[in-house]
C-alpha cells in the first residue's frame, strides 16, 4: 500500500490546467460572499466590541457617569481604562482566568493522549476499523450543552450512586461528587472533553499517520529500531504538521470552553472559566456592566491570540523540512 | 528502494513548485473585467438583501408588540391576545421568552432592534434601575392620557414599581405568596379528620418554639411511630396512634430543594430582611447601621433553616445534609415537587406558582392546599421596623408584584396609548380578567379578596392571608443584585448544606458572611 506518492505525468498537468483557469476565473466570484460574511459578523462587531471596551456601555444605552442616565452622546459615556482596571480587579475574573489556564494545561494533554492514542489503536487493527472511528467519533457530533447535561447525569448518579459508592463496583471517593469541587471538576470536564474532542483529533492524527511513508518504518526495522525508537524518531518528527493542528485545536477550544462549563457545575463552587465569567459579568451587577464583560472580552481574545500564535509558531518550526 | 527514493523526490519538488510553474502565470490577467463585474453583482445583491428590512417601516405587522417573560403560560398569553384583537380589532404582537430562560439577554436585544416591545416586563426594582437610567421607562403618573392615568391612580400605592416613593412604573401581572404548603388531606391522617380547620389555624398562629417542638413530633413519629401530642397557639392536638392513610407514605417532615439556591437564598431570607426593611426600597437604601441591625434576625433565619433541612424526606427514604442534598438530579425543583406530590414530606416550601407543577403529579392533592407561614425564633430586639412584630412576623407570608408590565417610551405616542388601552383591558374587563384568574392561574393585583373566589387552593388561601392583613413584604428584591441568590445561598449550597451537623460556630459564620457580602456589594 502506497499512499501519497505517485509521478505526475502530462495527464495531470492537463487536468490541473483545467482546475486552474476555473479558479483564476472564479476567484474573486467565490471569495467575495465569505469576505463580505466575515467582516459584518466578525470583523465589524470585533471593531466595535473593542471600541464599547472603553465606554460605560450598558446594553441598552451608553451610561454617562456625570449625569447618572442615558448619555447624550457617546463621548459623554467615554471612561479610557477604566473597565480594564475593573476587570483585573475583579477577583472572579482573576480566579476564572487562572482556573482556566490550569484546565487547558490538563487538557491539552488529555485529550492529545487519547486523540494520538485513539489514532494508533485505529490504524493497527485489521478488522472493524471504520467502526471504531465512527463511534470513537460519534461523540463530536452532539452539542456542547447536551453532552454536559449528560455528563451531570452520569457523575451525578453514575458515578456518585453507582459505581464508585461505597457499596458500588469500586470505592473511589475522588470520583464521586465530581461537580461539586472546583479541583474535581475541572479533572470532570476534562474527561467530558476528552471523550467528546478525542475522536476528532484521532481523525487528524489518522490522517497525519497515514501521510507517513511505510518506507521509513521498514528502513527501520531492517536497522533494528525498536518500536519505541521508531515512535519517537519517525512516528512524532513526522507527525509535527498533525501535532501542530490539533495543538492548536485543543488549546484555542480549552480556553474557550463555555457550554459544556455552564452545563457542568453552572460556575458553582468556584468553575467558572473565563468565556462563562465574562457571559455572566453581566448579570453580576445591576445595571448590568457590558462594557466590563466586553474589556474582559477584549482581554481574552489578546490571550488566547498570543498563547495560539506562539504556540503555532513553536510546533511550525519543529515541522520537518523536506 | 531506489523506486522509493525517486517517488519522494518528484512528490515534493512537483507539489511545492505547483503555483510557481511559469506556464500558469500568464494567464493572471484573465478575465479580470468580467470578474469585476460578477463581484459587483453579488455586492448589490447582499446589501439590497441585508437593508431590505429597513424598506418596510410603514407597518410592522402589529399595532402593539407585548414581551411576556413569564414563560410558564406562554400559550395562554397567545390567546388572550388573539381575543383583544378580535374584540378591538388591534393587532397584538406577544412574545413569550421559555420557562427558566434568562429574560433579560432577549428583552435587551429587543429593545436594541427596530421593533422595539410597546410594553416589556420588569420583575421588581432590581430590574427598574436599567431601564429608568436607559429612559425606557414611561411614569405612569406623568401619562396625559386621563383614562389610563385614573387607571393606575388605582394600583395599591404599597404594590407599585417606584424608585423615590412617588413615581410608578408599571402595571402589576399579580401577586404572588409563598410559605410551607400542606396537605390538608395529610394532616387529616395525623390528626383526624375533624381537627383539620382548627389545626391548620393554629399553626399559622404557632410560636417558633411551638413549631418546632410539631417538627421533632412529627420526624419522630415518621420515624419511630412514636404518637405524641403537640401543642399549638395552646391548643393540644395529638398525632393518631397508628399511621393510616396518606401518613404511611412520610419519610420526613419536609420536601426541599437543595439544588435551588433561590429557594433558600432569595425566599427563605426574604423573611427575617422583614424585621428592618418595609419594602425592596427601604432595602436599597439601607445603610450601615441598617445592615448590621440585620444580625439578629439573620441569626434567626440560620437557626430556621437548620432545622428545615435537619428533617428531609427524600425520593427513596428521608434524607440528610450531605453532597447528595445539592445535586439537581436528586433534589432539583422536580424532585423536590415529586417528593411532595407523593406525600413523602408533611410541609414543602413554595409558592403559589407551584401549584401547575404539583397538580401535574397529583391533581387531587393540588386542590387540598394550604399556606402556613415561614417561622424563625426572632427575638423582640431583633425586630427594629416600626409596627413589625415577632407575632407578626411568624403568622404572616410574604405577598409581592413579581412582575410588571412597563410601557416603553421609545416607540411611538400611538403605540404607546394603544398600550394603555390594551392594560386598562387586561385588568377590568370581563374577558381580560377571566384570562388572568383562569388561564394564566394568576391571582389579580387588583382581586377584592372578600369577594374573588379563585379556581386554585394556594391562590385562595393567599387571599385569605390579604383578607386578614397577615402579610409581609418582598425586600430581598432591593438588596444588591446577587446577594441574597448568587452569594448567600451559593455560600450556603456549597459549605453548609452538605454538612450534616451544624454549630453554634455554622450559624454565626452564615450570619457574619450574609452581613459582610451585603457591605461589600453595596
Amino acid at each position: 500500500m502506497r499512499r501519497g506518492l505517485f509521478v505526475y505525468t502530462e495527464d495531470h498537468y492537463t487536468i490541473r490546467r483545467i482546475y486552474m483557469d476555473f479558479y483564476k476565473k472564479w476567484f474573486w466570484p467565490l471569495l467575495t460572499p465569505a469576505i463580505i460574511l466575515f467582516l459584518l459578523v466578525i470583523l465589524f462587531p470585533f471593531i466595535v466590541g473593542v471600541l464599547n471596551s472603553f465606554l460605560a456601555w450598558r446594553g441598552t444605552y451608553y451610561f454617562d457617569p456625570d449625569t447618572g442616565v442615558r448619555a447624550q452622546s457617546v463621548f459623554s459615556s467615554f471612561v479610557g481604562f477604566e473597565n480594564y482596571r475593573n476587570a483585573f480587579q475583579d477577583q472572579r475574573f482573576v480566579r476564572a482566568l487562572i482556573y482556566t489556564v490550569q484546565y487547558t494545561l490538563v487538557a491539552v494533554v488529555v485529550v492529545n493522549f487519547v486523540g494520538l492514542g485513539l489514532a494508533l489503536l485505529v490504524t493497527k487493527v485489521n478488522r472493524g476499523a471504520g467502526l471504531f472511528r465512527t463511534v470513537f467519533f460519534l461523540p463530536n457530533m452532539l452539542g456542547g450543552l447536551a453532552l454536559g447535561f449528560i455528563w451531570q447525569f452520569i457523575f451525578q448518579i453514575v458515578f456518585t450512586n453507582i459505581l464508585f459508592s461505597p457499596e458500588g463496583l469500586l470505592h473511589i471517593p475522588f470520583l464521586r461528587y465530581m461537580t461539586q469541587n472546583s479541583t474535581k471538576a475541572l479533572f470532570a470536564l476534562v474527561i467530558l472533553n476528552a471523550w467528546q474532542f478525542g475522536g476528532y483529533m484521532m481523525i487528524i492524527y489518522i490522517a497525519g499517520l497515514g501521510n507517513i511513508s511505510r518506507d521509513y518504518y521498514e528502513a527501520a526495522s531492517i536497522d533494528g529500531a525498536s518500536p519505541m525508537r521508531t515512535f519517537r524518531s519517525i512516528t512524532v518528527p513526522m507527525l509535527m504538521p498533525s501535532f501542530t493542528v490539533v495543538f492548536f485545536l485543543t488549546l484555542s477550544n480549552s480556553f474557550k470552553l463555555l457550554d459544556q462549563n455552564v452545563a457542568l457545575t453552572d460556575g458553582e463552587f468556584n468553575t467558572r472559566l473565563l468565556a462563562m465569567q465574562i457571559l455572566r459579568t453581566v448579570r453580576d451587577t445591576t445595571p448590568p456592566d457590558y462594557g466590563k464583560a466586553q474589556a474582559q472580552a477584549v482581554i481574552f481574545f489578546l490571550l488566547v491570540a498570543v498563547i495560539t500564535l506562539t504556540q503555532v509558531y513553536v510546533t511550525k518550526k519543529r515541522e520537518l523540512e523536506l | 528502494m531506489k523506486e522509493g527514493d525517486q517517488s519522494v523526490n518528484h512528490k515534493f519538488s512537483v507539489d511545492s513548485g505547483f503555483s510557481e510553474n511559469p506556464e500558469y502565470t500568464q494567464r493572471e490577467e484573465y478575465g479580470m473585467k468580467k470578474n469585476l463585474v460578477v463581484l459587483l453583482v453579488i455586492l448589490v445583491t447582499v446589501s439590497a438583501t441585508l437593508f431590505a428590512g429597513g424598506a418596510a417601516e410603514a407597518d410592522k405587522g402589529y399595532d402593539i408588540y407585548i414581551y411576556n417573560s413569564k414563560g410558564e403560560n406562554a400559550a395562554q398569553f397567545a390567546d388572550m391576545a388573539k381575543a383583544y384583537e378580535a374584540e378591538t380589532g388591534v393587532r397584538v404582537k406577544t412574545f413569550s421568552i421559555g420557562s427558566g430562560q434568562d429574560h433579560m439577554e432577549t428583552l435587551r436585544a429587543e429593545m436594541n432592534s427596530s421593533s422595539k416591545p410597546s410594553i416589556f416586563s420588569i420583575q421588581g426594582v432590581k430590574e427598574l434601575i436599567e431601564w429608568y437610567q436607559g429612559g425606557f421607562v414611561v411614569d405612569l403618573n406623568t401619562v396625559s392620557y386621563q383614562s389610563f392615568k385614573d387607571f393606575a391612580s388605582g394600583i395599591s400605592p404599597s404594590l407599585r414599581l417606584t424608585n423615590d416613593g412617588k413615581n410608578s412604573f408599571g402595571v402589576p401581572y399579580n401577586v404572588e405568596g409563598y410559605g410551607f404548603i400542606v396537605d390538608r388531606q395529610m394532616v387529616a391522617d395525623l390528626f383526624g379528620s375533624n381537627k383539620v380547620d382548627a389545626f391548620i389555624e393554629d399553626t399559622k398562629a404557632a410560636s417558633y418554639a411551638e413549631w418546632e417542638a410539631l417538627v421533632k413530633a412529627l420526624d419522630s413519629y415518621i420515624k419511630r411511630n412514636t404518637a405524641a401530642t403537640v401543642t399549638l397557639n395552646g391548643n393540644r392536638y395529638a398525632l393518631a396512634a397508628n399511621k393510616t392513610g396518606l401518613a404511611q407514605k412520610l419519610n420526613g417532615v419536609f420536601a426541599v430543594m437543595g439544588a435551588e439556591k433561590w429557594t433558600y437564598g432569595d425566599h427563605f431570607i426574604n423573611v427575617p430582611l422583614n424585621a428592618v426593611f418595609d419594602g425592596p426600597n427601604a432595602a436599597a437604601e439601607a445603610t450601615e447601621a441598617q445592615i448590621d441591625s440585620l444580625r439578629g434576625p439573620l441569626m434567626a433565619y440560620a437557626k430556621a433553616l437548620d432545622l428545615k433541612t435537619s428533617y428531609l424526606a427524600g425520593m427513596n427514604g428521608a434524607a440528610r445534609r450531605s453532597q447528595d442534598f445539592v445535586s439537581s438530579a436528586n433534589f432539583g425543583y422536580d424532585q423536590a415537587v415529586q417528593i411532595f406530590a407523593d406525600s413523602k414530606a408533611v410541609f414543602f416550601k413554595q409558592g403559589n406558582w407551584a401549584y401547575g407543577n404539583i397538580a401535574n403529579v397529583n391533581p387531587q392533592q393540588a386542590a387540598r392546599l394550604d399556606f402556613i407561614p415561614v417561622k424563625m425564633p426572632f427575638q423582640a430586639a431583633d425586630v427594629t421596623l416600626p409596627g413589625m412584630s415577632v407575632e407578626k412576623l411568624n403568622s404572616s407570608i410574604p405577598v409581592f408584584v413579581p412582575n410588571y408590565y412597563a410601557i416603553n417610551s421609545m416607540v411611538s405616542d400611538k403605540e404607546q396609548q394603544l398600550a394603555m388601552d390594551f392594560l386598562i383591558w387586561l385588568n377590568t374587563s370581563e374577558t381580560g380578567k377571566k384570562y388572568v384568574i383562569e388561564d394564566f392561574n394568576f391571582i389579580p393585583y387588583n382581586a377584592d379578596p372578600a369577594t374573588t373566589e379563585l379556581p386554585n387552593s394556594l391562590g385562595n388561601s393567599i387571599l385569605d392571608y390579604i383578607k386578614s392583613g397577615n402579610i409581609i413584604a418582598a425586600p430581598y428584591h432591593g438588596a444588591p443584585a446577587t446577594w441574597s441568590g448568587d452569594v448567600v445561598g451559593l455560600r450556603l449550597m456549597e459549605q453548609y448544606l452538605t454538612k450534616a451537623n451544624w454549630t453554634a460556630q455554622d450559624h454565626q459564620a452564615i450570619v457574619d458572611y450574609a452581613i459582610q457580602s451585603w457591605k461589600d456589594l453595596n
